[in-house]
């Protein structure tokens, strides 16, 4: 179970972007440089100024990455724990400077340890507090494959200044960021920036050699053939131990690339040390062999020196336990001390928790784009629906080391209506392959072509199963079509179809189509059970010219050689003028078992008859076949004319009919809930608010009541009655006097007065006509409205009882 | 009826046969074809008689093809000489002068039966037409509405016509009908609706299940039948049937008229019971053994078919191959030399193609030995090893069947050993018990009872003996019989493919020739 929690915080771990949880100093001869702010480590480093000359160097860097760290974070919002230490860390920090003493002590040779850069408020923090495990709502995030892809998606790669020394400052000050904001990409970019640079170089090395190699070329060679910095960068990653959620043996990921690599992969020359939220291990095997001969049994203190003596021994192999029984002594002598460790548990992290939000976590890199460029290839990453085609994903690769003779070009698409799912444009051959998803209109699979002209090489593939012929596979040249099929009631496998030059008709009509003619037709059969296999075609061959026809039938069983039979159909006439109807020449057969009713001319006869029918129908066939060819390129060009996205009717934000409808919804269940609350006014409360609080109403007061609302609400309506007859009133006479105003000088007015004056009139005149309307309508509803409410009271429970008697 | 009952019966002689086979015969270009060659009645699959005042059914036998017969609106009186049609999927014979369902045992494919209009009182007599869909018995004189029941057994039957019987007078006879032949869709031309159906099977519910369960039961016991039949041939195959009990032992007393007369004497009660218990401890030991070896039989032979079907599909495979490689390229040069016009090319590559013929045939043989000798080998083997077993299965049971005896001959001598003290006693007049007449009468003197327990004895060897005999034999028999089968189907097997080989040269040979052949004329 431990190490079952340890792979779920790795991968968490991996999420935060840590990509240092396991983080190992990389290179047997790393330099990693730690500046610590305490004068105990100041001291240290006197030591290190004498012995390596380096550390001086190292000291004058520091300055510059932190401009292009600091901009970012404002570190005033931070929470408290971000800017000072509790207690407990405080005194961890003490127990790892204690530690990290002893160790340069005993190990002086080796790089100092990593133990507590400075976060970005300066404050120096343990490594392992720095992670947090985090379970978040995504599933891609539960497995470490595509957990490792967001992390890698969502850092953006920035170069170290040097990349052979990624200043302790530097990796300081890059934790802190990264739990702030999403912090991980200064780290992250730095390491990956280096294992990227390194992978490169590497990639670069070997292929310059070959290079060199084949041509002979000098340009390059000298930088590629030694890596002057082989060995010396620096890069930290997580390393996925074997034994809980089925992991069978210990992994890599590069948190950069999100590839998995084998602990014996020769890019990985050593492990410092490595740390998780729990603890933090120092690795006491030589790395002469890279990382090929280490054995990761974190519980074995001879090869992994803790340094907590924590509650938790994350791997203790079965062997080593079954040791422990000889080596009882030891534990003895080691219990006082292991007691006193143990009371330094990890403190919690103090870091925030880190959110992503569903937008963040669907836009993956940084404004949902993101383009790496590796050596002679280029890859472009999307965001779903950021481009209005569903392009998510292109690879470049390139001929030449400057990238600009285009070799090969992929583009991933996502979300298209015609599903379509890859397109692979090969530049050097001119071919392009389209594949599609299940759900094409024409149960295309993939469509391979070098142009979207017909009667061309052609190849496309489909969907057997969505499709009612069967069509698996249909290849064009310019002179054949052949076709493959799959699980027809009538057995038929391939279709072969030789086209012969167009004849130019006499009287050119563009409008008609003008087929190609046939030559030839080759037709195969699958066997079919339920016939016996001297009476089952399995081949039959037109030769349209030759009006000669072929058949081969299935072998038996038991034989070796098959039946077959020829019929050549020649309508000659015998030397009386008699049509000839069928002579034994015309049909040539072997029969394996020779059987006698296939002897007979009527027998044959009726057989070519058939035949002839036949070539008819796969005729026809072809024909159909070339028109559902022209259909499906017609087809393909809307397609990407039109290029449509999908919406999944889950996609809540992206599907518009469904956006409306739950916007409607949303509004009439607004509008229910303010007709609610109408509902709900209590005609009578302002009137109980007069009388005192929590009595029961006695007859004369409900009676009271009563009349008291009405005649309030009577009050009301007469009020109202009387405002609108005052508005009335206003506004005809502030007409009259307007009318007399005209009257009066009618004759001095500009036409533009005059326009201004007939403007008001008709508005005045709308508005009375309004008011008088509204007023009678009041007059109307006044009485009914009363009453209304009188009936309301009358039944109102709080009165009922109070009235009825009384009435 | 109708008019041409007055005209005189015919006879279905060739001539008319011929008549109505020529003019049912393919028209136009293919009647043509017919005429020229002529139809043989074998080739024939529909035939239609109707109106021809058909008095018997006769001279049908050629028509073993035949899948439809009309021989309705005659004056038939009884079917017959319909034996040989047994490929007949449709009967008609509706219209005649019919009185009893007969002559129809051998149609097993029959579908479609009408005898409408016919004097039939009784339906039975269909048990072989298992596939019967359609069956129209209108207008006849059947009276019973309970017979319907016998319907029940064709499963496959949707469509009934019963109407213009006296049993379609009864007023229960729709819901009788549907209520006992549930899977029935058409009755009398009519759909039976759903509605129909339930209120039937309520109506008649307690009688058809009644029925049912009868059936099942009846079903069951066929089924134990069957399963104790398989059983038994199954011990049967391995040679020791009815070796699991006391089945030899019973049988050994069977007959034995003395032994069962000893058997009442005084003692010999326990004396048989323990002999009883051992006796049938060894047969059971033999019959455990026999079947565990003819397990063990059972596993050779399927491996050596196995390794040989192997072998011989490998080796078809590899002359498909060959063959197909040989026929693109005879195609080929085929279709060159037809378009080859110089004589002197022709005549070469005709050369060419000869060569390849020859080719392929000894390619095609040299295959085909190699798999012969493959085969003999491992047949050979194989035949070693079935002997073995056989020998080491007859060893042990005759060891065991000695262990029977052995048995018996110690029984012999207690028997005996008790049948003296008796006569002693007897003799000397000591005798307690009674014993009865047709025993004491066997304590006359010694020789007589030594004789007698001897006979006893001698009979029980003696069925132990044949029993012994009976398998060594029939397992020896088995032996010979299968090596015999197998070297004889590789025989077959051999000698159909070197036919083939030649047949297919032949032909390929003969395609070329007649090409020269044309050449030449041209």
């Amino acid at each position: 179970m431990e190490v079952l929690k340890e792979k779920v915080e790795e991968e968490e771990a991996a999420e935060r972007e840590d990509a240092a949880e396991r983080a190992e100093r990389g290179e047997k001869m790393m330099r990693l440089m730690e500046v610590r702010k305490e004068e105990t480590t100041m001291t240290q480093e006197m030591l290190r100024d004498l012995e390596r000359k380096l550390s001086e160097i190292e000291v004058s860097i520091p300055e510059k990455p932190s401009t292009f760290t600091k901009d970012t974070i404002d570190i005033s919002k931070l929470p408290l724990s971000y800017k000072s230490n509790t207690p407990k860390e405080e005194h961890l920090l003490q127990v790892a400077d204690n530690f990290s003493r002893q160790y340069s002590l005993l190990c002086p040779d080796r790089v100092p340890l990593f133990l507590h850069p400075l976060n970005e408020c300066e404050v120096p923090k343990f490594v392992s507090t720095t992670i947090r495990p985090t379970l978040m709502p995504y599933p891609e995030l539960y497995n470490w494959d595509t957990c490792a892809q967001f992390v890698s998606d969502f850092l953006a790669m920035l170069p170290l200044p040097d990349p052979l020394k990624p200043t302790v400052q530097e990796e300081e000050k890059a934790p802190p960021k990264k739990y702030a904001i999403k912090p991980p990409r200064d780290l992250s970019s730095r390491f990956e920036q280096e294992q990227e640079m390194k992978r490169q170089e590497e990639i670069k090395a070997a292929e310059e050699k070959r290079w060199r190699q084949e041509e002979e070329r000098l340009m390059e060679v000298d930088s590629a053939k030694t890596d002057p910095l082989h060995g010396l960068r620096v890069h930290s990653w997580v390393l996925v131990l074997s034994g809980k959620r089925e992991v069978p043996e210990s992994f890599f990921i590069d948190p950069f690339t999100a590839r998995s690599y084998s602990t014996q992969d020769d890019n990985f020359l050593g492990i410092e040390s490595l740390w998780n939220h729990k603890n933090y291990w120092i690795n006491m095997q030589d790395c002469w062999n890279c990382c090929k001969d280490l054995i990761f049994d974190l519980g074995d203190p001879v090869m992994w020196e803790y340094l907590l003596l924590g509650t938790d021994k994350p791997l203790l192999s079965p062997a080593e336990e079954e040791d422990n029984g000889a080596n009882d002594d030891d534990d003895v002598e080691n219990l006082g001390k292991e007691d006193e460790d143990k009371s330094f548990d990890m403190p919690n992290s103090w870091v925030e928790q880190i959110e992503i939000s569903p937008e963040v976590f669907e836009t993956r890199c940084p404004n949902g784009k993101k383009v790496i460029q590796y050596k002679k290839a280029k890859l472009e990453k999307w965001a779903p629906y950021l481009n209005n085609n569903g392009l998510v994903c292109r690879l470049t690769t390139y001929e030449d080391l400057e990238c600009t003779k285009t070799l090969e070009i992929k583009e991933w698409y996502q979300n298209r209506e015609d599903m379509l799912e890859l397109k692979h444009i090969n530049k050097t051959t001119g071919l392009n392959i389209d594949y599609f998803k299940p759900g094409h209109p024409q149960a295309l699979r993939v469509h391979s072509y070098t142009s979207m002209q017909p009667e061309m090489d052609r190849v496309m593939e489909f969907y057997e199963k969505a499709r009612v012929d069967g069509l698996i596979k249909r290849e064009e040249t310019p002179k054949t079509m052949t076709e493959y099929y799959q699980g027809r009631p009538d057995f038929l496998s391939y279709r072969h179809i030789n086209f012969g030059p167009r004849v130019k008709k006499l009287v050119l009509n563009s409008a008609e189509s003008n087929p190609r003619p046939v030559v030839k037709i080759i037709e195969r059969f699958f066997r079919n059970p339920a016939k016996p296999a001297d009476e089952d075609v399995a081949e039959r061959v037109f030769l349209i010219l030759d009006e000669r026809i072929q058949l081969r039938y299935h072998c038996r069983e038991d034989h070796i050689t098959a039946s077959k039979r020829e019929f050549l159909r020649r309508t000659e006439v015998d030397s009386k003028g008699n049509k000839i109807i069928m002579t034994p020449d015309m049909c040539i057969s072997f029969e394996v078992e020779p059987m006698e009713h296939t002897k007979k001319l009527l027998y044959q006869y009726e057989a070519m008859m058939k035949l002839k029918n036949e070539e008819k129908l796969s005729r026809h066939q072809a024909w159909e076949s070339e028109l559902e060819v022209l259909e499906i390129l017609k087809l393909r060009e809307e397609e990407e004319e039109a290029h449509v996205l999908t919406t999944s009717i889950y996609d809540t934000k992206r599907n518009e009919k469904s956006k409306e409808y739950r916007e409607a919804m949303e509004r009439v269940m607004h509008e229910e809930h303010l007709r609610q609350v109408e509902a709900q006014l209590d005609y009578l409360a302002p009137f109980l608010a007069q009388l005192p609080p929590g009595e029961k109403l006695t007859r004369w007061q409900a009676v009271r009541l009563k009349d008291e609302c009405l005649s309030d609400f009577k009050q009301r309506l007469i009020n109202k009655a009387n405002l609108i007859q005052a508005r009335f009133e206003k506004e005809t006479q502030e007409l009259q006097k307007q009318q007399q105003w005209y009257q009066e000088n009618q004759v001095t007015l500009t036409p533009e007065d005059e326009d201004l004056y007939l403007s008001y009139c008709s508005q005045a005149m709308f508005r009375i006509r309004i008011l008088e309307q509204r007023l009678n309508r009041h007059k109307e509803l006044a009485p009914l409205k009363y009453l209304a409410l009188e009936e309301k009271l009358y039944k109102d429970p709080r009165l009922v009882e109070l009235l009825k008697v009384f009435v | 009826m109708h008019q041409l009952c007055d005209m005189e019966p015919r006879v279905m002689d060739d001539d008319m046969l011929k008549l109505a086979v020529g003019e049912q015969g393919p028209r136009d270009e293919a009647g043509q074809l017919a005429k020229q060659e002529g139809i043989l009645f074998k080739d024939v699959l529909s035939l239609q008689l109707d109106f021809q005042n058909i008095l018997r059914i006769d001279n049908l036998w050629q028509f073993e093809n035949l899948r439809k017969l009309q021989l309705d609106n005659n004056t038939i009186e009884k079917i017959e000489g319909l034996e040989k049609l047994t490929r007949l999927v449709w009967l008609d014979l509706s219209f005649n002068n019919i009185e009893t369902i007969e002559g129809l045992d051998t149609l097993v494919n029959l579908e479609d039966l009408s005898l409408f209009n016919n004097r039939i009182a009784k339906i039975d007599s269909l048990d072989a037409l298992v596939k019967l869909q359609v069956l129209s018995l209108g207008n006849n004189r059947i009276g019973n509405l309970m017979k319907i029941i016998y319907l029940r057994r064709f499963k496959d039957l949707r469509t009934l016509s019963l109407a213009g019987n006296p049993i379609a007078a009864a007023e229960d006879y729709r819901m009788f009908i549907c209520a006992y032949l549930p899977d029935l869709v058409y009755l009398d031309f009519r759909r039976i609706d759903d509605h129909t159906k339930e209120l039937a099977e309520v109506k008649h519910q307690y009688s058809t299940d009644e029925l049912k369960h009868q059936e099942n039961l009846m079903q069951a016991r066929l089924e134990d039948e069957q399963a104790r039949r398989e059983e038994l041939e199954e011990h049967k195959a391995a040679f020791v049937e009815n070796l699991n009990g006391s089945f030899l032992f019973d049988s050994m007393y069977a007959e034995d008229v003395e032994g069962s007369k000893l058997a009442s004497l005084p003692g010999v009660a326990e004396l048989m019971e323990t002999y009883k218990d051992k006796f049938v401890i060894i047969c059971l030991n033999i019959f455990e053994y026999g079947l565990k070896q003819q397990e063990k039989r059972k596993a050779e032979l399927d491996t050596f078919n196995e390794r040989v079907q192997e072998a011989v599909q490998e080796n078809q495979a590899q002359g498909r191959h060959r063959t197909a490689e040989f026929e693109e390229k005879h195609l080929l040069s085929l279709s060159t030399i037809r378009g080859e016009s110089e004589l002197t090319d022709i005549e070469t590559k005709i050369a060419d193609q000869r060569e390849d013929i020859a080719e392929l045939s000894n390619a095609l043989m040299t295959l085909e030995m190699q798999l012969v000798e493959q085969l003999e080998e491992t047949i050979n083997m194989f035949e070693r090893n079935i002997v073995d077993l056989v020998e080491l299965f007859i060893e042990n049971v005759q060891s065991l069947m000695a262990q029977c005896r052995d048995l018996e001959n110690h029984h012999h001598e207690k028997l005996l050993e008790i049948a003296i003290n008796i006569l002693e006693k007897i003799v000397k007049g000591e005798l307690d018990e009674d014993l009865p007449d047709d025993v004491r009468a066997l304590f006359v003197d010694k020789d007589t009872i030594v004789n007698a327990v001897g006979a006893s004895h001698d009979m029980h060897l003696l069925k132990i003996d044949n029993r012994e005999d009976e398998l060594v034999t029939r397992v020896n028999s088995w032996c010979t019989h299968l090596v015999d089968k197998i070297h004889k189907d590789e025989m077959t097997r051999n000698r159909r493919r070197v036919k083939e080989i030649n047949q297919y040269g032949d032909h390929v040979q003969g395609e070329l020739d007649s090409l020269e052949c044309g050449d030449i004329l041209d």
